[in-house]
């Protein structure tokens, strides 16, 4: 594997979507190239930020009483018409 | 009166399924309409499309991504009635050959500013970039980095290819990358041995 290749496949390896067989020879590389250390530690740290410093919202009471009292099981009662 | 029953447990059924997933959809409505009032109409219209269409999910197969591109129809349609700037899945024009971006990519030698840069970005800014980012590339980031879905699920909630999937993802973070670096320049965080352009407007802050 190369860098270019390297690069290619950098996000599916941190995604967890790299094929098998590409693990070792894309491993064999990173180990031994200074510049795709780097940017694979980059990018490492870009990804975690991404994923750990975007606030995620909960969803408000109100909406999910919204919700669920719009549902037509909860609407109705089953019974004699 | 069986009838009722049926319907009645079919609506008690999809609550269980459905109702767990409420703030992951929200979550997402909102980093994409980027308010509160219109992230709840859009996360309660895709509960009663949900609902509506609940007969035709199919058994064994995932449930989340199936609500998710309901959501993401409902948006794509929303948007496009108030004809608001561009809509998902309409750019496909735009979007360059990935492996093109990448060689510009290997091309550009990662800079030690860069590395430096990320460190001074804040929490805030993360949030700031990504809201900035276009509809679509938004949306690819959001499911992979915010809420986790494999390319394959993605590929099936966008009703796009894998391979499209993984090009606005490559390129939707090196956008919010981007944006992230600028907002730590713009902060002022310049360190020694940045340009000397950048440094002049910190030294032009007042004192």
């Amino acid at each position: 594997m190369d860098c270019k290749e390297v690069s290619l496949t950098l996000f599916l390896f941190f995604d967890n979507e790299m094929e098998e067989e590409l693990l070792t020879p894309f491993k064999d590389h990173v180990g031994h190239c200074g510049d795709c250390a780097k940017r694979m530690d980059y990018t490492r740290k870009l990804l975690l930020m991404v994923r750990v410093k975007v606030i995620r919202c909960t969803a408000p009471e109100s909406l999910r009483h919204r919700i669920l009292t719009s549902m037509p099981h909860r609407r109705t009662v089953p019974g004699p018409h | 009166m069986s009838k009722d029953t049926a319907s009645h447990q079919k609506g008690w059924n999809f609550e269980a399924a459905a109702m767990p997933f409420v703030d992951a959809l929200y979550n997402t409505a909102y980093r994409m309409t980027r308010n509160a009032e219109d992230a709840e109409d859009l996360v309660q219209e895709t509960y009663l499309k949900a609902y509506r269409y609940y007969d035709k999910f199919e058994e064994g197969t995932n449930f989340k991504a199936w609500l998710f591109k309901i959501m993401k129809n409902t948006f794509i349609n929303n948007y496009r009635k108030k004809q608001q700037a561009p809509a998902l899945s309409d750019f496909a024009e735009i979007e360059e050959s990935f492996e093109n971006q990448v060689s510009e990519d290997v091309a550009r030698q990662l800079k030690n500013p860069e590395e430096e840069l990320l460190e001074n970005v804040l929490d805030e800014d993360v949030q700031g970039a990504l809201d900035k980012l276009p509809p679509d590339y938004r949306m690819v980031v959001i499911l992979a980095d915010l809420e986790g879905f494999s390319y394959k699920e993605i590929a099936e909630i966008l009703e796009v290819p894998v391979g499209t999937v993984m090009s606005r993802l490559y390129r939707g973070r090196r956008l919010l990358e981007a944006a992230m670096l600028d907002f730590a320049r713009e902060h002022g965080y310049l360190r020694e041995g940045e340009p000397a352009k950048m440094r002049s407007r910190a030294t032009l802050a007042p004192k």
